[in-house]
């Protein structure tokens, strides 16, 4: 079985990332925390990695709560 | 030890202060916003959590308004001196701490800003009308007040200055370093465009902690500018709170302790804390009030007053009943001028300085008695103001 593509969410601020970790976790929404691959950019020293099919669940969830993510980069 | 001086710093802490240092201490360690591992995840956690708890207990709905500094002066500074620019002109009262006037006054020596002062009365009451005087005549751009007076315990109507202030298009900042923790503060109801708090005093927290609430729409330049774990690509400071106003490395194991306090503060409830503050402070002011020859300073009224009572003995140096109160009766308070001249100018205790009680949550009606009996024994004794005895 193939493994599930992965998105990374990018933060502006630390603040951000803890913030939306609390929200995935609260929603019951799988991802983890992981320092931003230097590929992707220097943003934030750590972003969100998640399952692609899970992307619009977070998002949608992040709309609703002023988070500051890399929208740009997704 | 009766500890009578929670004004300058809170004691004792709860226990659940020094354990949430302690754990940051020997479980966390990490920094945060730097790096990705789980380390520097728990301590992002924790300042997190800590400036959520804060946004809880001052009402304030986004908490990354909220900066964290090394203490109330810090964040005066960073107020009074990333909002003004050259030109400006601001309204104080003549009740502030040197940690507004300094920053004010060295503006001002610079020729860059213009101070209006609003004279209290004799008991360090502030008349809101004299603000919206200024306001309606002159084009201000900031109000800074103190919200309790360090010096007479005497409170400032934030709500009722800064409805006008609003009005007039001004801003406000309050200087809440004796109020955070013990008499109810509501960014949104009270209108307040910056709060600066601090972290030692009635939220319980560790020395060096203290912080900035920022509406949004202020802008404020940064008094220090540096590595902030985000925009690392750029040599430009970044433009979103937190981060702006937070370069380098912060105090995490007291963030730590301080967001213990403020869980404390919130469990117990603040109107709770301010009930049994006031309770002790009530029975110290009619106590003293029956004593002989006792000036006490500040308003009669107790719900216009926190927990802070200055007063005198006359022909006793207030530095020689500290040091009796210290040595015979293992009583600790504050003698002096207390770091506000202009205060001390306006209840008319100026150069000579007062004696100052602050109580906290943790003190108890004994120790007030306590405390009365002792300035009884030592208000009997012929302790003459002079050269010899003066301390």
């Amino acid at each position: 079985m193939p493994l599930p593509q992965l998105a990374v969410i990018v933060f502006m601020s630390a603040h951000d990332a803890i913030k939306a970790k609390n929200k995935l976790e609260k929603a019951r929404i799988v991802h983890e925390l992981i320092p931003t691959p230097k590929e992707i950019s220097s943003e934030c020293g750590m972003s969100l990695r998640i399952e692609k099919p899970l992307l619009n669940r977070a998002l949608e969830l992040f709309r609703t709560t002023d988070l500051r993510y890399r929208n740009d980069l997704l | 030890m009766i500890y009578f001086d929670n004004a300058a710093t809170s004691f004792p802490k709860p226990k659940a202060v020094i354990e949430a240092m302690e754990d940051y201490f020997f479980n966390v360690g990490g920094n945060t916003g730097r790096s990705g591992h789980r380390m520097a995840i728990k301590a992002s956690e924790l300042v997190f959590n800590t400036r959520e708890l804060l946004a809880r207990l001052f009402n304030i709905s986004d908490s990354s308004r909220i900066v964290f500094t090394k203490n109330i002066t810090e964040s005066l500074n960073l107020a009074v001196n990333g909002f003004l620019e050259k030109g400006d002109q601001v309204v104080t009262t003549s009740m502030e701490h040197n940690s507004v006037m300094r920053p004010l006054r060295y503006l001002e020596q610079k020729g860059q800003i213009k101070i209006f002062t609003v004279q209290a009365n004799k008991e360090g009451l502030v008349d809101p009308a004299v603000f919206e005087d200024i306001l309606k005549k002159e084009k201000i751009k900031l109000v800074a007040v103190n919200h309790a007076s360090n010096v007479t315990g005497s409170l400032v109507p934030v709500d009722v200055i800064a409805e006008i202030v609003s009005r007039y298009g001004s801003s406000i900042l309050v200087d809440a370093a004796q109020t955070a923790g013990a008499y109810s503060i509501d960014v949104l109801s009270d209108n307040i465009d910056m709060l600066a708090f601090t972290g030692h005093k009635s939220l319980l927290g560790p020395q060096g902690t203290g912080g900035l609430y920022v509406r949004e729409g202020i802008k404020l330049a940064p008094l220090v500018r540096g590595g902030t774990g985000s925009n690392s690509e750029k040599e430009i400071q970044p433009n979103f709170l937190p981060d702006q106003l937070e370069s380098g490395t912060m105090n995490i194991i007291g963030i730590a302790g301080l967001g213990a306090g403020v869980k404390y503060v919130l469990k117990q409830s603040v109107s709770k804390i301010r009930q049994e503050e006031m309770k002790i402070t009530k029975m110290f002011v009619k106590g003293v009030g029956k004593i002989d020859n006792i000036e006490m300073y500040g308003p009669r009224d107790i719900s216009k007053r926190v927990s802070v009572v200055s007063f005198n003995i006359p022909r006793h140096a207030p530095s020689m009943v500290a040091y009796l109160l210290d040595k015979q009766f293992n009583l600790a308070c504050r003698s002096g001028l207390h770091c506000s001249p202009s205060a001390h100018k306006t209840i008319g205790t100026f150069p000579r300085g007062t004696l100052r009680f602050s109580f906290g949550y943790f003190n108890d009606a004994a120790e007030v008695e306590k405390g009365l009996t002792a300035l009884i024994e030592i208000s009997r004794e012929r302790y003459s103001h002079n050269k010899q005895t003066e301390l």
